[in-house]
């Protein structure tokens, strides 16, 4: 386990957010992560679910960032599945 | 005895160029402090200022000025005027005070290299006068704020916001040491005199003069037109550096000095003064919208002017036309957002007449950017004004040091994607809120690679704690002087949304 940052976008927000998360974070829990920073507090939350997308393609759930080969300050998407 | 007119001694006196023999032309002009980019020296000679003045006719002048500025500051400071400006405007010059007074100090130096530097005796001899402008709006702005410290301790960072890593200070200080402190005396004339002051402080000094009239402040309008009427002629001296650089068909340095300075002075004042007019500015008091002074007194007026001097408008144009829609409402929402992180009261400046007033001005504006406002402001009459407060910071660009807005260009339909720009380069990477802003990094990556922005300090182990309050701490900013809300959230309770607002 190790700590990692990315650069967080929040579907709908207006800003990018430093976010630290775990290499062995699974990309629910990295959403979950981003998320708080935005949604309920800049964006209003929307009962759907949201996935996390990386240079245009959707992460898979069970994915995690040691195995998608995210470099440390990428730019990780939240966004409504 | 009988005194000469000016014009039969002022060339002779002022003209002091002459042939060295005793050391080389690169030993008196190295390149690092004044490139010449190649212009014989003859040329250089030919450097005829616009605006003539002797050393007895500056004293005479600056002293009757200051006269009468200490003036009104002595009847301003026994009066109440101070105690009855209103929030937002108390936020303006607080905000003014701090990223601009110590700077003033800064610009000394460029002009003092100016005034050794210069390619021309005849530009030395402006030089001098704009390192005296410069030292004189230096003591001004932090000597009126420093009289009313009794009623507001936060006018100390007039003098301490400088010397802090307050993140604004951090982007301000990287513009200007850009600008003047790490800059050649030829670019300087162009980026400093020309781009900034020519183009900018117009903007900032002759703009906000207007509005503190109109708010009642005349301490701080009086102050800021005495400093415009220096700044009006020592920015001349860009004029005559650009006019021999493109007679020597050095057009290119010109266009490519000008672009860069220019989308860097963009940003900052987007930042400064964009929140300052449509946001700071009591509504009543407001004539103009950010949008309208840059449209009238930045791309009509000054972009003429530079084509005048056949040079184009910079090759980014469009993208600056379609960040004046946006990019300021987006800073506004950070730096409330992010309010401890300045030494200043943010008001919201998002009470329904406001919004009217926003939505007029910027079609679209409710849709776009008043969403964000009815979460914040839903949260806070929900009780929970804690959900306005951050718990983790915004990235920052690499080159202009303000966070990364991009998503808020996407959202509102200005950009094509919410993504910042990223580079690599030597194993380190970089990031960017714009193409102009990488293209700017791109041109030196020299003078800009070493620079660590707020984050980098703060994963680089720099900032210890490495939480909010670390980082506070490390900004110079104790919890007493951390911004708060400027009217107490009254923007949110002021009424309900205005019709046409998202999130009803």
């Amino acid at each position: 386990m190790a700590l990692f940052p990315v650069q967080g976008i929040v579907e709908g927000d207006f800003v990018v957010v430093l976010v630290p998360v775990d290499d062995t974070d699974l990309m629910t829990v990295v959403a979950e992560k981003i998320a708080y920073h935005g949604i309920g507090k800049r964006v209003a939350a929307q009962d759907r679910p949201f996935k996390v997308r990386w240079n245009g393609t959707v992460l898979a759930d069970d994915s995690t960032i040691a195995t998608t080969g995210c470099a440390p300050m990428d730019v990780l998407e939240v966004v409504y599945a | 005895m009988p005194r000469l007119p000016r014009a039969d001694w002022y060339d002779l006196t002022r003209d002091m160029n002459w042939d060295f023999s005793y050391v080389t032309e690169e030993d008196v002009f190295p390149e690092l402090l004044s490139n010449g980019y190649g212009v014989p020296k003859q040329d250089w000679w030919t450097w005829d200022e616009p605006y003539k003045i002797t050393y007895a006719e500056y004293v005479h002048n600056q002293a009757g000025k200051d006269a009468g500025l200490f003036t009104v500051n002595n009847v301003v400071g026994r009066s109440k005027i101070f105690e009855n400006l209103e929030p937002g405007w108390m936020a303006a010059t607080l905000a003014h005070y701090g990223a601009i007074a110590v700077g003033e100090y800064q610009a000394g130096i460029g002009e003092a290299r100016m005034a050794r530097f210069g390619r021309a005796a005849s530009w030395r001899n402006m030089a001098t006068y704009g390192c005296l402008d410069e030292t004189r709006h230096g003591q001004l702005q932090t000597y009126f704020p420093y009289q009313a410290l009794n009623k507001e301790p936060r006018l100390d960072w007039a003098h301490k916001a400088y010397h802090t890593n307050e993140w604004g200070m951090i982007a301000a200080r990287h513009l200007f040491d850009d600008m003047f402190t790490a800059n050649d005396a030829v670019s300087m004339a162009i980026q400093l005199t020309f781009t900034f002051e020519t183009g900018f402080t117009n903007l900032q000094f002759l703009g906000m003069a207007a509005d503190a009239m109109k708010v009642g402040d005349i301490d701080f309008g009086a102050l800021i037109s005495s400093i415009q009427t220096d700044e009006a002629r020592h920015a001349q001296q860009g004029e005559p550096t650009l006019k021999i650089l493109v007679a020597a068909g050095k057009k290119d340095v010109a266009q490519n000095l000008f672009d860069r300075m220019f989308w860097r002075a963009w940003k900052v004042f987007a930042l400064l003064t964009g929140l300052s007019m449509d946001y700071y500015t009591p509504l009543e008091h407001r004539t103009h919208s950010f949008k309208e002074f840059m449209e009238e007194f930045i791309n009509t007026q000054f972009i003429d002017q530079f084509r005048d001097f056949g040079l184009e408008a910079p090759w980014y144009w469009d993208q600056l036309l379609n960040e004046m829609n946006w990019v300021h409402h987006a800073y506004h929402l950070g730096v409330y957002y992010w309010r401890p992180t300045v030494w200043w009261n943010p008001v919201a400046g998002a009470a329904p007449a406001e919004r009217a007033w926003l939505e007029e001005k910027y079609p679209g504006w409710n849709a776009s950017f008043g969403k964000y406002w009815d979460v914040m402001g839903e949260n806070v009459r929900d009780g929970h004004p804690e959900l306005t407060l951050p718990e983790t910071f915004p990235v920052v660009c690499n080159a202009c040091q303000i966070p990364l807005c991009t998503p808020a260009g996407y959202a509102a339909g200005y950009l094509s994607s919410p993504l910042p720009l990223l580079l690599d380069l030597d194993g380190r990477r970089y990031t960017f809120c714009s193409e102009p802003c990488k293209w700017v990094f791109e041109q030196d990556p020299g003078q800009f690679k070493g620079h660590l922005s707020i984050i980098d300090r703060f994963l680089g182990g720099v900032i210890q704690p490495p939480t909010i309050p670390g980082a506070l701490a490390y900004m110079g900013l104790s919890p007493e002087e951390c911004g708060q809300d400027g009217t107490n959230y009254a923007w949110a309770y002021a009424s309900a949304p205005v019709a046409g607002g998202v999130g009803q």
